[in-house]
């Protein structure tokens, strides 16, 4: 981080940002419901669970290192690993695209 | 509210891809515009808090939970619909590819629903309610909610075109659940996220919401 971009009124933001946000992470496995979302159950009630559960077993296009926001046999510990990866990597994109496309 | 690759023929993800492709491109000519110093942090921010928050599933009753998108947020801290529709894509392409939370095929319908028409309908209603001298919070409030329950209509109706949802018991179902997660998953959160921007930083909402035309200038 270079001096104006740490000398910016703004940058107190992006600390209390990192902060919320990680913070959420940790937590989120733990306060999170498991219930399906609205998509999910919306699914469930016009297709009926057969057809759901079929459209739910095709192989994905793309295989994920994290499915499911989870580190495989970690449980919950892994769970809130995955989502703060997750937030340290869109914070880092964040970061990289607003220097890559700031006015000079 | 991800759609998962299965639900959507490839022809039919292939054209939601191609109308979403021009927004996101000049959501990227939006950054190229606006960024300065003073706003990448507030960027990395927000893109960081989204997904953090996004992975916060609330139950809402009827064995369903659902979560904030947050495209409508982004836009009012900006000033500018791009920007949610710029965050809402790179959130995800994490979410797509890392961990799997809606499909990849399917990403182009994804954005053009949570980024796109969540981040339009929520930031100009907040507009049309503020030009109608509706407070911060109120207008926040009824912005987000209709931006989420709009866009879950439209999954819902992209859905009956894939061929899958009923429209009328899709648009019930899709309705009724996301009225519910829309007034405390969307409505709430983002009221409270504003209001405590306008607490302790006012001057980043000072001139976003007066000049929805060309985003404020912050500094």
């Amino acid at each position: 981080m270079n001096a104006t971009v740490s000398g910016n009124r703004n940058t107190r933001f992006l600390y209390a940002g990192i902060v919320i946000a990680l913070l959420i992470s940790i937590l989120a496995p733990f306060l999170a419901s498991s219930d399906p979302d609205g998509l999910e159950s919306a699914a469930e009630g016009v297709l009926g669970e057969e057809r759901m559960s079929a459209l739910e077993e095709l192989a994905p296009v793309f295989e994920s290192p994290m499915p499911d926001y989870s580190i495989e046999g970690h449980g919950k510990a892994g769970e809130a690993g995955a989502i703060v990866i997750g937030t340290l990597i869109l914070l880092g994109i964040g970061l990289a695209l607003g220097k890559v496309m700031k006015k000079k | 509210m991800h759609i998962p690759d299965s639900f959507l023929p490839l022809s039919h993800a292939l054209i939601y891809w191609v109308i979403a492709l021009p927004f996101i491109y000049l959501s990227f000519r939006w950054a190229r515009r606006e960024m300065d110093d003073m706003k990448v942090p507030v960027l990395a921010a927000l893109a960081a808090g989204i997904f953090a928050i996004q992975a916060l599933n609330i139950p809402i009753g009827m064995g369903t939970s659902g979560h904030m998108v947050g495209a409508t947020l982004v836009a009012i801290i900006f000033g500018s619909p791009m920007a949610g529709v710029l965050v809402l894509t790179l959130v995800l392409l994490v979410q797509g590819f890392v961990f799997a939370d809606g499909g990849i095929t399917a990403m182009g319908a994804n954005i053009l629903n949570m980024g796109v028409i969540s981040g339009f309908t929520g930031y100009y209603a907040f507009v049309a309610l503020r030009k109608m001298k509706l407070g911060m919070k109120s207008a926040s409030f009824i912005g987000a909610w209709a931006g989420l329950l709009i866009s879950a209509i439209a999954a819902s109706v992209q859905l009956t075109f894939a061929g899958l949802f009923p429209l009328v018991a899709g648009i019930t179902a899709m309705g009724t659940y996301h009225l519910i997660i829309g007034f405390v998953g969307e409505g709430l959160i983002t009221a409270i996220a504003i209001a405590a921007i306008e607490r302790s930083r006012p001057d980043l909402l000072e001139n976003s919401f007066l000049n929805p035309e060309h985003g404020g200038n912050v500094a």
